[in-house]
């Protein structure tokens, strides 16, 4: 599994990805950690199979007692169909999720760890040292789904929004968008299915600062990648199935 | 993972043959209470089957409280099974990260977790193993109703004998009797060989 720190100020960000022993039919994915002086957030830890690279990745940074906190942006099991085991590992943790997920989430197993459910307005992670802003970006692409915006870092966690289907061993950060754009495009089209939850997403987005535009799957985007990716995800028709 | 696959389709198998034995207990009930009406219209010449009805009869509800004992007892087996599974899964995980974390500064922080699921684990397999030999037990009293069951049905053909012009339909009684119990002696001898397969692989 790579890691990446990807911010480091008061707190850290590291990205986590690129798993070489991940069995191939499943999607790649990204996973992030928010690393306070005594906290830690995992956000959209990840499926079963990858529970295992993944605590033992978050080891080189944290112990299992200050993993204190979960996200999870939607319900699909890439997210956090792990959870049953990280409700067996961490002894002091809570799970930020929709509060429309729950009954469903807790199909995975969450008898230690408390469900902290989100409503759809959004809210506010509070890690002690920095306050997490929850965006809400329902039915991009689940109908309850969430972001997390970071101030400070400047950074915006977005789910599958931004996201490419890649091959193995991608770099971790777009170099060229232009020809990055065809690694999105299908993903966007067939898995988003509003155009008018896009808009309204892309209008609140827009209001952010952000340096880092950080997916689920794909590559990170950086700088003016951010405002490019937003100017092109305007323009594109998404529910193309219909 | 064999072993909990085998453990999740025997406890499935017992809740299936569970529900058909059930099934058969109510026709033995049915079946009582048709012989009752019969040897009623019968009168003296069934004077000897009547007692056998409620017999009959009685030995239908004790079957049915007993397999909806024994039904409540499988569910919780059901959930001593996902929890031995969940362990065991966590466990061997648990071992994956300790493994693949040699190097990390934190490693050491996983061992209470890994220590309290070994001990989970070996927790829900010794409930688990304690469950099937209770559930072994109940079954083995369930046996008792259907073997009384067929030795009143040929006790029941003796008497239908009696009967006259009833004879043919208390026969039929008897037979039905007769062939409800031998359904029930099968179906809870599978569903004994499949739990005892799985107390075995321990």
């Amino acid at each position: 599994m790579k890691m990446n720190k990807i911010y480091e100020g008061a707190h850290q960000w590291i990205m986590y990805g690129r798993d070489p022993h991940k069995p191939d039919k499943i999607i790649d994915t990204n996973q992030y950690i928010v690393r306070t002086a005594d906290r830690c957030l995992l956000i959209d830890p990840g499926g079963i199979e990858l529970f295992a690279p993944m605590l033992a990745a978050v080891l080189h940074h944290a112990p299992v007692e200050e993993i204190t906190d979960l996200f999870a942006s939607h319900q699909d099991p890439d997210i956090i169909s792990s959870l049953g085991l990280w409700d067996q590992a961490l002894p002091n943790a809570r799970l930020h999720a929709a509060a429309l997920w729950e009954g469903f989430l807790r199909h995975f197993g969450c008898e230690t760890i408390e469900y902290v459910p989100i409503a759809d307005h959004g809210g506010v992670i509070d890690l002690g040292s920095v306050d997490l802003q929850v965006i809400p970006a329902h039915y991009l692409h689940s109908s309850a789904n969430f972001h997390i915006y970071d101030p400070q870092a400047r950074i915006l966690f977005s789910g599958d929004i931004g996201a490419a289907l890649e091959a193995p061993g991608a770099p971790m950060v777009v170099d060229n968008f232009d020809s990055h754009v065809e690694k999105m495009r299908y993903f966007h089209q067939r898995w988003m299915p509003s155009n008018q939850a896009k808009r309204v997403w892309i209008d609140r987005v827009r209001t952010l600062d952000i340096d880092i535009l950080a997916p689920q799957h794909g590559r990170l985007l950086k700088g003016d990648d951010v405002k490019r990716f937003l100017d092109w995800f305007d323009g594109l028709q998404v529910g193309i199935a219909v | 993972m064999q072993r909990n696959k085998s453990q999740f389709v025997a406890v499935a198998s017992i809740a299936a043959e569970l529900s058909a034995v059930m099934e058969v207990a109510k026709e033995i009930s049915l079946a009582a209470a048709n012989a009752k009406a019969i040897a009623f219209r019968a009168g003296e010449k069934a004077k000897g089957f009547q007692p056998i009805t409620d017999f009959i009869n009685e030995l239908a509800k004790e079957t049915i409280q007993l397999v909806n004992d024994i039904n409540e007892h499988a569910l919780k087996l059901y959930r001593l099974t996902v929890q031995v599974q969940r362990t065991t899964d966590a466990r061997k995980r648990f071992e994956k990260v300790s493994a693949l974390a040699e190097s990390a500064t934190h490693r050491a922080s996983l061992s209470g977790a890994l220590q309290q699921v070994q001990r989970r684990q070996m927790q829900y397999r010794r409930a688990f193993n304690a469950d099937v030999s209770e559930l072994l037990a109940q079954l083995a009293d369930v046996m008792h109703p259907a073997r009384a069951a067929r030795v009143i049905a040929a006790n029941s053909r003796i008497e239908a004998s009696q009967a006259g012009e009833y004879l043919q339909s208390l026969q039929a009684v008897a037979e039905s009797v007769d062939h409800a119990a031998q359904i029930i002696n099968d179906k809870v001898n599978r569903c004994r060989s499949a739990l005892s397969a799985i107390r075995g692989m321990d």
